[in-house]
């Protein structure tokens, strides 16, 4: 065989390995029912609260493929609002579908409690404030009390922005933390913020993957480490009031449920929104990306945290010119910790 | 810009120098590759992405000992050692065109091999183990969770390879054709289940031992180095088919580069006096 042939032949070779494609792969398709058969398999095989949230999922399987059947295959606004539905029926703030050109998101999960956030009261309090990294902070009850209002938990906070902010609050009596209308973000965040309120590392919560398709394939439970270390010296030894409302959510949900195990913690306000389960994404055959929660989160007593936190003194927003949860605080503050 | 490609350069060619033996020439290629790509990983979606790569490599090939008759009888050593360093960055889409990843990947193997020649040199054929380390990460880039997922092989690999020297009207020509397998190694997947919070957080994935029966990587090599004025240039194609997964997970990637490189050789001497 002839050099030249020789190298046809490896050419020949190469071109039909480069054409290998995976087996597994699902081909692009804009099928309605397709799609919602994918949707559908993905949160059955994936989420982790079907069973927990008491869903009857194999019944919405029949209802939405009986729609998805009368869809025209090229109506995609028509097929993204029949996968929202489908999605809605999941109750969870984590559960999204993106499009190029829609996003859908329930409301499920706090529809039904008080707002308990008013940013035009809150501005009576947070007023002459200074911005260290994200936190908004400044004392209020005449300089008495420090108070910092965190609006994200996907806005990086630092140690040094931390050591800024309690030092300004050194000759204060104690402090109060307003997550409310926090709707989460980066956990690393919320592990920082709290870490300069517990004296040594310990187990805040638990969380557990899951390890198969059946609603209740779980792994066991694996504890949550919160280290000092992540305070960077920084620690604060008085009172601190953590606040919380309906949209205390995700990584501020675990925050709030993290600091009830704090030194001289309280908290005050509403029932967190919850958002225990940890997002994950999967695509489906459309190209559309589906957010679900996969992993569930626990505190440190074992219960679920994905419906909520109660707060240790509930309080519900009821004046015109005052904001009550502050004021709640404020007076937790100066009398129920002396 | 110059000075990241300088550092990258540099860094590839590093390795080159710290193994480098003294009074043993040593034959280097600084590679650059472009090309397409197909990346599957349905720990990610269920659809696959194509789109374009770009890499640095660097490959340095040298006799295991210093030979005192090269030279005197014109014979080479027939056992000699190679080493690779590679990276590439990707850039994917699927098919969709809704989402893309972008991709890092770095691999760094070295080898021994014999080598067998005929014709007085010009044909010659080599055959030796070969392992390789190989870390692939991608980034969802369209995903609000940021979410990655990547991949570790450690695995020990048959090579071959034959070339071919020959003459042509202005000047000579060497023509090389390389092939790698995996034999046997360790390779590390993330879960199917697993959250890539999980993952970056330290859970383990799962580490296991690999093989073709469950991890088949495939690299061939196709390269024309000719000599041009005093400097020795390549050009040439490369592909690589890797894939590998559980009974929940599968991964795979293949890629075609063409690739556009430098050789040289050089020797070092040890208090070289001028």
């Amino acid at each position: 065989m002839s050099i030249s042939k020789s190298i046809l032949y490896v050419l020949a070779a190469t071109i039909l390995l480069v054409s290998c494609r995976s087996r597994e792969e699902v081909k692009f398709s804009m099928d309605p029912k397709e799609n919602v058969e994918a949707l559908w398999q993905i949160i059955d095989t994936k989420y982790c609260y079907i069973d927990a949230k008491g869903i009857d999922w194999a019944s919405i399987h029949d209802e939405y493929i009986a729609k998805a059947e009368l869809l025209e295959r090229d109506d995609q606004v028509a097929l993204f609002d029949l996968c929202a539905g489908m999605l809605d029926s999941l109750r969870d703030g984590h559960v999204n579908l993106f499009s190029a050109f829609d996003r859908s998101y329930s409301t499920a999960w706090y529809d039904t409690l008080p707002a308990n956030f008013d940013t035009r009261l809150q501005a009576l309090y947070l007023h002459d404030y200074r911005i260290a990294g994200s936190l908004y902070y400044c004392t209020i009850d005449n300089g008495k009390i420090g108070y910092i209002y965190y609006s994200s938990f996907s806005n990086d906070i630092s140690t040094s922005n931390m050591a800024w902010v309690l030092s300004a609050f050194a000759d204060c009596n104690g402090l109060i933390i307003d997550v409310r209308n926090n709707g989460g973000g980066d956990i690393t965040n919320a592990y920082r913020l709290a870490a300069p309120f517990f004296s040594d590392d310990q187990t805040i919560g638990y969380w557990q993957h899951k390890t198969g398709p059946g609603h209740n394939d779980f792994s066991a439970l694996e504890p949550m480490k919160l280290k000092v270390s992540l305070a960077g010296g920084n620690r604060w030894q008085k009172p601190v009031v953590v606040l919380s409302n309906r949209i205390t959510y995700s990584a501020a949900n675990l925050f709030v449920s993290m600091m009830r195990y704090a030194d001289q913690s309280l908290i005050v306000g509403g029932l967190s929104g919850g958002g225990g389960g940890m997002p994950m994404s999967y695509e489906l055959p459309c190209g559309w990306m589906v957010r679900f929660s996969s992993v569930r989160m626990y505190d440190r007593d074992k219960d679920d945290i994905e419906q909520g936190v109660y707060p240790d003194i509930l309080v519900t927003q009821q004046s015109d010119d005052k904001d009550d949860i502050i004021e709640k605080a404020i007076e937790v503050i100066n009398t129920s910790f002396r | 810009m110059k000075r990241v490609i300088g550092i990258f350069v540099v860094l590839l060619c590093l390795p080159t120098l710290l193994i480098a033996q003294e009074g043993v020439e040593h034959d280097n290629i600084l590679k650059l590759k472009i090309g397409t790509g197909y990346q599957f990983d349905s720990y990610l979606s269920p659809l696959g992405y194509t789109g374009l790569q770009f890499g640095l490599g660097n490959e340095w090939w040298q006799p295991f000992r210093q030979d005192t008759r090269l030279g005197r009888s014109g014979r080479l050593a027939h056992w000699a050692h190679v080493g690779c360093v590679d990276m590439c960055v990707t850039d994917y889409h699927s098919s969709a065109r809704s989402n893309s990843y972008l991709g890092l990947q770095i691999a760094a193997g070295w080898g021994a091999f014999y080598e067998w020649r005929w014709l007085e040199d010009r044909l010659r054929v080599h055959v030796g183990p070969y392992l390789e380390t190989g870390f692939s990460g991608r980034y969802h880039a369209g995903n609000v969770n940021k979410i990655v997922s990547f991949d570790v092989a450690i695995d020990a690999m048959a090579m071959t390879g034959i070339s071919w020297s020959f003459y042509g009207k202005r000047t000579s020509y060497r023509l090389n054709y390389q092939f790698r397998t995996n034999i046997l190694g360790f390779d590390y997947l993330p879960e199917y289940w697993e959250s890539y919070y999980e993952i970056t957080e330290g859970v383990p994935g799962q580490p296991r031992c690999s093989g073709p029966w469950n991890h088949n990587t495939v690299k061939h090599e196709l390269t024309l180095d000719m000599q041009f004025i005093r400097s020795t240039w390549r050009i040439g194609c490369e592909h690589e088919y890797v894939s590998y997964g559980t009974d929940n997970l599968h991964f795979m990637h293949n890629q075609f580069s063409l690739v556009l490189g430098c050789r040289w050789k050089y020797k070092i001497h040890a208090n070289a006096r001028l």
